[in-house]
């Protein structure tokens, strides 16, 4: 189990044209270990830039990047290595799947970590396990499933490399609310079990609020708010200042209060507004 | 009773594979749509939805059923070029994707596209994208280059390239699926102002429940065939039904049913949560008395 760090991280896009954009401004930041955490932020606010800073796919302008306190651009040549230890899940996976069979594309990441075949197959079967992919796709070709298990293939395949931080970007977009679900319910089980860290960019208010032990909120380039649920939802104004949402149930527990009902606002699932609202009639 | 807008008479739909036996993905579907409703379609991924969208579109041909829009058969084969064209203009759609609709390398090129490519007088194209980009909020970013605007923005400007069509209805697919909440609010208030103020008929296909909310109407596709239809009140009020197809009901909605079922007396409309605020608040006001 690892901890990322960032330290003064700032990042330009078309750095030296006159396109300049700063996409992240001087972040410093902890990501804590073995729990789920939430990013969150409007488009643009630097969200993505940010993850692919995680991994080595964009190397800081300014600032460090550690991993359990090392910098990972120390070696360069060696940055290839942290993608195996820091996994990283893009919007919609599915369509990288390139291989001819769903095992394969699976294996791809442990093959190319040098693993022997036996480890690889080991890997392969627990990864799609925990992604919630049925043993006899496998062996099926990509084109044969649909997209919510072609989505699953491509997280099994990050989870394969046992990453020892697993940041998956939008993972529910565009499934139907049983997708959603699932998919949430199998990545917090696999936290569980393996103990890794996770780190989950949503615009989803409800599923972050549901999933997440910590949020962190982002805007232009900044960290805006950190922090658990009830200290971040209670920024409600903050957060729709800047584009974004808060529950649907936290928004009526809200209502209720400025109606004058006395009830606790920091309300972010149905059943806790239900736990709370029943006892108002007892 | 007079021909409704659309038409949709026993509509069945496979998609061709090497497998023989691949199963319909539309069975024997039956719809009617009148001018200027706003109806959501719901359903879970692989229910029918979009492929109910791509033949109302004439993307894609019925195996078997029909479809008549303003009592025309657009399911014929071989249908004339200038047939074609009439139909495309009167029916247009909004992808999921905001990436993959724009052409153009200025906002008012891309919204211009279509007018100009239907031999409309430039004039006449100036006022028209003018107007356009006003009705969705866009009218400041004429000169701005598309792949630099937010994805919101972007869909906005995809509605208005539609738009300048002179349609006389708009299918969205998934339009907000890809979004961020404020592109969503601001895509979603544009869709329900072309509803309320042009008249102009909407299907919406998502997942999103909160914007099923607003239409007039909910249809609900499970394996390809209709198993709901009516006003959100009516749709949301079969939770268990909709559970078991996949899909969910709005959080608000959600609270007052289970509330209901631990014997709290919560009567009336539950759809949007200034309903389900009412409901609370005088039913703590009556057990007060």
């Amino acid at each position: 189990m690892s901890e990322i760090t960032v330290e003064k991280l700032s990042y330009f896009h078309g750095k030296d044209t006159p396109y300049e954009i700063k996409a992240l401004d001087g972040i410093d930041l902890k990501i804590q270990k073995g729990m789920i955490t939430g990013l969150i932020g409007h488009t643009g606010s630097g969200k993505s830039t940010l993850v692919q800073m995680f991994n080595g796919i964009l190397r800081p302008h300014e600032g460090k990047v550690l991993l359990d306190g090392e910098d990972i651009w120390k070696r360069p040549k060696d940055i290839r290595k942290i993608r195996f230890r820091v996994g990283l899940v893009m919007q919609y996976p599915e369509y990288q799947l390139f291989e001819e069979t769903i095992y394969k594309d699976i294996a791809y990441g442990p093959k190319n970590m040098g693993l022997s075949e036996s480890e690889i197959d080991e890997r392969v079967r627990e990864a799609a396990e925990f992604a919630g992919l049925e043993p006899d796709l496998l062996e099926k070709s990509p084109f044969d499933l649909s997209g919510g298990q072609k989505r699953r293939a491509a997280i099994a395949g990050i989870i394969a490399m046992r990453p020892e931080l697993l940041i998956l970007d939008e993972p529910a977009a565009g499934l139907d609310p049983r997708g959603r679900d699932s998919i949430f319910q199998n990545i917090a089980e696999y936290q569980k079990k393996s103990g890794s860290t996770v780190l989950i960019v949503s615009h989803s208010m409800e599923d972050m609020a549901r999933y997440c032990e910590r949020l962190i909120v982002m805007s232009g380039g900044k960290i805006m708010l950190e922090g658990n649920c009830r200290e971040v939802f209670s920024h409600a104004d903050l957060l729709e200042s800047v584009g974004l949402d808060i529950p649907q149930i936290t928004k009526l527990t809200m209502m209720l209060r400025e109606r004058g009902i006395e009830l606790d606002s920091s309300v972010y699932t149905v059943e806790e507004a239900f736990e709370k609202i029943i006892k108002l009639y007892s | 009773m007079a021909e409704p807008f659309i038409k949709i008479e026993n509509l069945s739909y496979t998609y061709e594979e090497e497998d023989a036996n691949a199963s319909p993905v539309l069975k024997e579907l039956s719809l009617r749509i009148e001018k200027g409703e706003f109806v959501a379609v719901l359903g879970h991924n692989g229910s029918g939805k979009s492929t109910l969208a791509k033949l109302i579109n004439m993307i894609l041909l019925p195996t078997s059923g029909k479809i008549f829009v303003k009592g025309k058969d657009i399911t014929i084969e071989n249908m004339r070029d200038e047939e074609l064209l009439e139909l495309r203009k009167t029916v247009g759609m909004v992808f999921q994707n905001p990436d993959n609709q724009l052409v153009a390398t200025v906002v008012e090129d891309d919204v211009a596209f279509g007018p100009e490519n239907l031999g409309v007088p430039s004039r006449k194209i100036r006022e028209r994208v003018d107007r356009v980009l006003r009705d969705v909020g866009m009218l400041e970013y004429a000169k701005h280059e598309p792949h630099r605007l937010s994805g919101g923005q972007k869909q906005r400007i995809a509605i208005a390239g539609v738009l300048a069509m002179l349609p006389e209805c708009i299918i969205f697919d998934e339009s907000t699926a890809m979004l961020d909440p404020l592109g969503r609010r601001d895509v979603m208030s544009a869709i329900e102002k072309l509803n309320r103020e042009q008249g102009i008929t909407v299907i919406m296909i998502t997942h999103y429940m909160e914007e099923a909310a607003v239409a007039d109407r909910i249809v609900v596709l499970d394996d390809g065939k209709m198993i709901l239809d009516g006003t959100p009140s009516f749709v949301f009020e079969h939770e268990d039904r909709l559970r078991e197809c996949g899909l969910a009901i709005p959080q608000g909605t959600e609270l007052i049913h289970k509330l209901r079922r631990a014997g709290i007396s919560l009567e009336g409309e539950c759809v949007t949560l200034e309903d389900c605020a009412d409901l609370i608040e005088r039913s703590l006001e009556n057990k007060g008395n």
